[in-house]
């Protein structure tokens, strides 16, 4: 197909390819999952994941055993990677809930094959969130004293502070999440029940389906159920994130206690979880052979969220430079300008580069279309967003009030272990549903069949 | 007769299907029941007419609730079992408790949702009499089925497996209950 580069693709772009019946995509999405032996480049993609993990476990091992002193974190520098990285994993899964919730309720039709990626993505990276602050807690053992419990101890968690709201808010979005998951994915586990052929399959996948039929009544409250949900989480999402940014503006650090952090998060969840999401559905159309159900008008529409995102991303960047500079707090302006120029100026400008002049380029057509430019933009916003979150919590703490107080911070081999660990932790989750769940949301393409039938 | 479930039509496109329940209702049946790969808003309307208010008002009421166990149990914490003063702030402060409280609605009512879903549509039920039926499998892939159950007033075995043929149904077969 010859398009000129600067066309964009017609508004009646077919959103799954012509060929794409009711029967055949059931066949192609269940037979990923039923299949016998995993193709090679997912053992390949497994194979090298699965190290990663068990070097997860053995950072674990070794931070509880010894505590955090084997990590480059000290005063005043006392947050490091574990907290930059426990925002920046949060923000990639938010990002997965906003495409899947927001996207349901706006009726986007490019959301129906994405958000099962979405949403896998999403469980894989929660967990590694969720690790980041009790790794980082010191006496992790106790991570359990925040929960609001009646306990013999007799002492209940200081609920006034940001740092409880923020445990509540992972809790409650992690176990949101696998409710959401589950009601979505009901269907689909029927689907593959019915097309199983081994016994064991049946059993397994006809427990995991509840005996899902299929009948009127199912769909009906199927369907209320998970638009009231999908109205639900994208409030939610947006709520967990912004409660994340609140630790920081709740602390009297210079260059955390502002008002603008929790939009400033929140716009970096949205550019940061599509831009993970674009990667894998890259990979899965590639890996599963689904050209013809993740058609270009996906990456299309998934591109042009990320874009969004980008702008937004450059408007909270302005308004990073605009509060302390024209504020009156020298003691703001002193840190901003080392955060610009002094030990965080290599990661502050490239983050800059990364998040925002970089993804400009999505504003020409082509470039949404091209999958491997368009794959190593986002894996750029990825490395972008880390430094983002390295950068603002590095230099907050490394040039407080009192220049005397002024430190440094230099990871040791152990921070970046944990860094790997939990990518190994992330991509091993993601590998796995997409061996045994459908990675696409067979019921909902369906309806989009239908819908194109008819135009 | 005592044994027989029902008997189902396979239709092959969502018309049929459609135009053939709302026949069978202008026929007299009142108990039948659609199963379907993706969900047909007419047919849904046809077999199961009116509003639908009940998971609705469920979830509204499990989101007061939730609400107000968020907010007691940061109440009980702050006021009640373990009260500290922080710089003189008022024990019951309310907007500090906001964020929580926020929280355990959603959480309650996203929960609630999900298992009231489940209940009101009988699940988990690992059994069910179509599950027998051979060409079953097809209706969570590509077929859209119709089965008058045997408990219908105006059933008789040799008038529906008619009614079925006349509406351009592929496949009629008898459901073992």
């Amino acid at each position: 197909m010859t398009m000129s580069v600067t066309r964009e693709l017609p508004a009646d772009a077919p959103v799954v390819g012509p060929d794409v019946t009711l029967t055949s995509l059931s066949h192609e999405v269940s037979n990923r999952v039923l299949m016998e032996r995993a193709p090679r480049w997912w053992w390949v993609g497994f194979g090298l994941s699965f190290p990663l993990f068990i070097l997860f476990v053995i950072q674990l091992a070794w931070l509880f055993n010894y505590g955090i002193g084997v990590w480059g974190v000290r005063i005043p520098v006392a947050w490091g990677f574990a907290i930059a990285e426990y925002v920046w994993w949060i923000a990639l899964a938010s990002g997965g809930t906003i495409v899947s919730a927001l996207f349901f309720l706006t009726r986007s039709p490019w959301r129906s094959a994405t958000n099962r990626i979405a949403e896998s993505m999403l469980l894989s990276a929660v967990p590694c969130a969720g690790m980041m602050p009790i790794m980082h807690l010191g006496r992790p053992g106790f991570f359990y004293w925040l929960f609001p419990y009646s306990s013999v101890m007799g002492v209940w968690p200081q609920v006034r502070s940001p740092l409880w709201w923020d445990f509540i808010c992972l809790i409650c979005y992690i176990l949101m999440s696998i409710f959401y998951y589950y009601a979505g994915i009901l269907p689909d586990l029927a689907t593959v029940r019915d097309l199983a052929q081994t016994r064991f399959k049946k059993i397994f996948y006809g427990v995991l389906a509840l005996g899902w039929h299929g009948s009127t009544r199912q769909w009906q409250n199927q369907r209320i159920t998970y638009a009231i949900m999908s109205a639900i989480m994208a409030p939610m999402v947006v709520s967990v994130h912004s409660v994340v940014g609140l630790d920081y503006a709740g602390g009297l650090t210079v260059g955390w206690h502002s008002t603008q952090f929790p939009p400033y998060f929140f716009f970096g969840a949205v550019i940061s979880g599509t831009a993970v999401i674009v990667m894998l559905t890259i990979l899965v159309r590639w890996g599963y052979s689904l050209q013809n159900v993740l058609t270009e008008y996906h990456l299309n529409a998934l591109a042009k969220v990320v874009l969004t995102g980008s702008v937004m991303l450059g408007f909270a960047y302005v308004w990073e430079a605009f509060g302390p500079i024209y504020g009156s707090d020298v003691a703001a302006r002193t840190e901003f300008l080392q955060r610009m120029f002094g030990f965080t100026a290599p990661t502050f400008w490239s983050e800059k580069i990364l998040n925002v002049v970089i993804p400009q380029l999505l504003w020409i057509p082509f470039v949404r279309r091209n999958q491997p430019l368009l794959f190593l933009i986002c894996l750029g916003i990825i490395v972008g967003m880390w430094q983002e979150r390295y950068t603002f919590t590095i230099s907050g703490l490394a040039n407080n009030y009192i220049p005397s107080y002024w430190g440094v911070f230099y990871p040791t081999v152990w921070d970046w272990a944990a860094l790997a660990g939990t990518i190994g932790l992330f991509l091993t989750m993601f590998f796995l549903f997409l061996r045994f769940a459908p990675i696409v949301s067979i019921a909902e393409v369906r309806e989009i069949i239908e819908e194109e039938k008819s135009k | 007769m005592t044994d027989l479930y029902g008997v189902l039509g396979v239709f092959d496109t969502p018309e049929r299907a459609t135009s053939a329940a709302a026949h069978l209702q202008q026929s007299g049946y009142s108990n039948f029941e659609a199963y379907t790969p993706y969900p047909v808003d007419e047919l849904n309307r046809i077999v199961h007419p009116g509003p639908k208010p009940f998971l609705p008002i469920l979830m509204f009421v499990a989101a007061i609730l939730g609400a107000g166990w968020g907010y007691w149990i940061q109440y009980w914490d702050e006021v009640v079992n373990y009260p500290i003063n922080v710089g003189g702030r008022p024990h019951n402060s309310w907007p500090a408790f906001m964020v929580g409280t926020f929280e355990f609605m959603l959480l309650v009512t996203v929960a609630i949702g999900f298992f009231g879903m489940l209940a009101v549509s009988r699940l988990p039920k690992l059994y069910h009499p179509i599950f027998e039926a051979k060409s079953f499998a097809r209706a969570t892939r590509d077929r859209f089925i119709i089965c008058i159950k045997a408990t219908d007033p105006n059933f008789d075995l040799a008038s529906v497996h008619d009614v079925f043929e006349g509406l351009g149904a592929e496949r009629i077969e008898e459901v073992r209950a």
